[in-house]
């Protein structure tokens, strides 16, 4: 039998600017190869499922609706039009923790809320993504040293991204957004899970 | 005239003293007239209770009451000194509705006790809490840590093994 030959002539050549929507689409890094076989009028993508359960989740993350103290009316003026966080699919604030995957520590986590924010947490399913927000969320913050704040709210709930301020401005909430979907973007199949880190 | 001084005047014998708070009449009264003192103060028009204060200090507590009349725009602040090793006074409820809550969180955070309160518990704190936080000595070495019970009640405890995720 002849070997196999293939005809590198066909392909497109890869071009520096993408421009139509199918070179865009590569140009994403979602799609591994982009294959046009001309001759049947029709495409043949491959990627690997990793990326595009990725490219899914944090192309919607849907964030619980929550918010502990003063964060959280920065949280409300990052999704306000000007800000607009629907250009990351994030604009649907779940009222119910069972909706979301994504939660906003957003403010002082004290001593009685504390329960509550893990059992929130726990509501959740899996996959699920947190980003502490501000000061009192990061460490205590001003109430380091109070009887009745907790000292971080990753002592009772893992934290994937830390946004440093009080409060942080808008555009530190889109930065730690960035961050987490570059995050997500890079994650194993199962990599919340322990199994693919 | 002030407010503390007509206070004084009709009420010679319940007055200790009188003088100025931060440019407020202040009236420094004895505990045991605290309620025929302050049906005067209501009697002279100062309709709103704004904000009831204690203070340790360590040999006595003190409670501030702070007075507003809307009608005449005054102010008018009343001090009790009351004993360090049982801190009680006559709740005023009976005479301003807002007294509630503010007692409350007089007694949850210092720790005075107001006789006649009709619901004299905690408000911002948990039920269970050990001690009173804004008392000089309160421990503050000792973390304490709150959990949900099944029927949704706060547990206060020490142990945070429940809630912490490292030990």
């Amino acid at each position: 039998m002849d070997p196999v030959t293939i005809d590198t002539t066909k392909f497109k050549p890869v071009r520096r600017k993408p421009e139509t929507a199918l070179e865009k689409l590569e140009d994403t890094g979602l799609i591994s190869t982009v294959l046009a076989a001309r001759e049947r009028k029709g495409l043949i993508l491959l990627t690997t499922i990793d990326q595009v359960f990725n490219w899914a989740r944090l192309s919607s993350l849907w964030p619980v609706t929550s918010g502990l103290a003063c964060c959280a009316i920065e949280m409300m003026a990052t999704a306000m039009a000007h800000h607009d966080i629907a250009r990351f699919g994030m604009e649907i604030f779940r009222a119910s923790p069972r909706q979301a995957d994504l939660m906003f520590v957003a403010g002082t986590v004290t001593k009685r809320m504390a329960p509550r924010v893990k059992k929130l947490y726990e509501m959740m399913p899996d996959p699920k993504w947190v980003i502490s927000v501000g000061s009192c969320a990061n460490t205590g913050g001003p109430y380091h040293e109070s009887y009745a704040v907790l000292k971080g709210v990753d002592n009772i709930i893992p934290v994937d991204v830390y946004i440093p301020g009080c409060p942080p401005r808008p555009e530190a909430w889109l930065y730690g957004i960035i961050q987490l979907r570059e995050k997500i973007k890079n994650e194993g199949y199962g990599a919340k899970w322990g199994l693919n880190k | 005239m002030n407010g503390a001084e007509e206070l004084k005047q009709s009420l010679p014998s319940s007055v200790i003293s009188t003088g100025m708070q931060i440019n407020k009449p202040l009236a420094v009264i004895k505990k045991e007239d605290i309620l025929p003192v302050a049906s005067k103060v209501k009697e002279m028009d100062f309709d709103q209770l704004s904000v009831i204060t204690g203070i340790d200090y360590q040999d006595r507590f003190e409670v501030i009451y702070n007075f507003f009349s809307y009608r005449k725009k005054e102010n008018l602040v009343l001090k009790v000194i009351l004993d360090h090793d049982s801190p009680a006074v006559d709740s005023l409820t009976s005479l301003w509705k807002g007294a509630d809550w503010l007692e409350r969180e007089t007694y949850d955070l210092v720790g005075i006790k107001f006789t006649g309160h009709p619901n004299l518990t905690r408000i911002l704190l948990p039920e269970g809490w050990q001690g009173h936080p804004l008392r000089k000595d309160y421990d503050m070495d000792t973390e304490q840590f709150v959990t949900i019970g099944e029927d949704g009640e706060d547990i206060v405890s020490t142990d945070g093994s429940k809630l912490l995720r490292r030990k």
